[in-house]
């Protein structure tokens, strides 16, 4: 009894005294551009195959590969935007698969004891090893040094979506997703990469990445 | 005063008449493309010159096969356990039944290359890129046939071959190993979107 009274008693105490602090809520921690380092490597899980030799996204894991960062985004860009689209429509998609996999890198999950970054299937990116072609590797190394991150420079999960063809795809601005069509719409007209991007993610800025230099 | 006002009245109703008729012919021409009149109306067939023979349609289909497109290819051949280049390692492509010899790095010259879009899906939804056959052979290893590479129109394509080598002891009956590359998720999202009721959600307008 007694020590129920005290436990209600700091209760109350703790209670009074946080009315006058200003709120702090519990969060993961956030990586901000500058203080957190450029990833050299990133591990994938390599799942095992279906029946038709494609990677299986709820396959099992057979094992986790550490792949060199820029080789990784290399061999994801033209798996995930198509290679004959337009520059800038490579571009922001480039700036968009790095910074997924950058959020994943310093986020790891553990699956059925294997600890990795992100896997080879669309439950992350799509990646197939040896897959880079010339046009998205130039449209990487243009942006390599290029980030879009929160105000607050901290660096978040830019996903994206295939969308519809020919179409804008205004509903995927509204659920701060990039539609891939949609890139390849907007930079068929003309947009910039940063002007593809700040459509779909609003409220974003692009910073430079200290240290880290064009391809 | 009236004299001078009804020849400006007449003017107006010729040029409106003449906007009127003219944009009636063209709206039937639009129609007549589409065959919406053509029971009704024969059309005037004109024949195509010969640089309209290669424009690119609006749906993006192009038919290949009187007037193939070509891209650029290069392949690479691995050990596929040691993931080195193998040298010297002999590719048939299939489609131009043309064969080609890999360097000390692997790989083959640039080679041009037809982009062969599959006319199973023409009227459903247009393949992206089109599709080959490579077949690498190199003595001591196993064939690899490499099916579905993916061959972008107008722009270079690099495709990696893996060759597995022999090993007398576990090998005990040798034979191709088939590598299918997939289609371009992109096209299959849309080819899915295709046949999609409103009622069957996928990436739709609910659910981005």
């Amino acid at each position: 009894m007694r020590l129920i009274l005290t436990r209600t008693g700091a209760a109350l105490a703790i209670s009074t005294l946080t009315c006058f602090l200003p709120i702090q809520p519990a969060s993961a921690q956030t990586y901000i551009i500058g203080s957190t380092g450029f990833p050299s490597t990133i591990r994938v899980a390599i799942r095992q195959n279906n029946a038709f030799g494609e990677p299986d996204p709820r396959g099992p894991i057979i094992y986790v590969s550490t792949i060199n960062f820029d080789q990784y985004c290399q061999d994801v860009l033209p798996n995930e935007w198509y290679p004959t689209w337009p520059i800038a429509s490579l571009e922001a998609g480039a700036i968009a698969v790095k910074m997924f996999g950058w959020y994943h890198h310093l986020h790891p999950v553990t699956v059925g004891g294997f600890t990795f970054d992100v896997d080879n299937t669309v439950n992350f990116q799509l990646f197939r090893a040896q897959s880079d072609q010339d046009q998205t590797n130039q449209a990487y190394q243009n942006t390599r040094n290029l980030a879009y991150v929160m105000p607050d420079k901290t660096i978040f999960e830019l996903n994206y979506r295939a969308g519809y063809e020919n179409n804008p795809n205004w509903q995927y601005r509204n659920a701060q997703k990039m539609s891939q069509w949609g890139s390849q719409y907007w930079a068929a007209l003309g947009r910039t990469p940063l002007q593809i991007l700040e459509f779909y993610y609003v409220n974003r800025m692009l910073v430079t990445i200290p240290g880290v230099g064009k391809g | 005063m009236i004299m001078s006002y009804f020849p400006v009245q007449k003017y107006k109703i010729l040029i409106a008449a003449s906007i009127f008729v003219t944009s009636m012919l063209a709206s039937a021409n639009g129609l007549l493309v589409h065959g919406a009149l053509a029971s009704e109306t024969k059309p005037i067939v004109t024949p195509p010159k010969q640089s309209d023979q290669t424009t690119i349609p609006p749906s993006g289909y192009v038919p290949v096969l009187p007037d193939p497109h070509y891209g650029m290819l290069r392949v690479k051949v691995l050990d596929g356990r040691t993931l080195k280049p193998l040298p010297d390692a002999e590719i048939v492509l299939l489609e131009t039944e043309k064969r080609y010899r890999t360097d000390k790095l692997g790989l083959t010259p640039w080679i041009k290359a037809p982009v062969l879009r599959s006319a199973r899906f023409r009227f459903l939804v247009n393949e992206l890129h089109g599709q080959l056959t490579l077949i690498s052979y190199k003595n001591g290893y196993r064939d690899s046939i490499h099916m579905g590479v993916r061959m972008n129109d107008g722009s270079p394509t690099k495709t990696t071959i893996w060759q597995y080598k022999i090993d007398p002891t576990a090998d005990t009956r040798v034979e191709p190993v088939l590598y299918q590359e997939p289609y371009h998720r992109l096209w299959l999202i849309k080819l899915a979107d295709r046949f999609r009721r409103p009622s069957q959600l996928g990436e739709g307008y609910e659910h981005p």
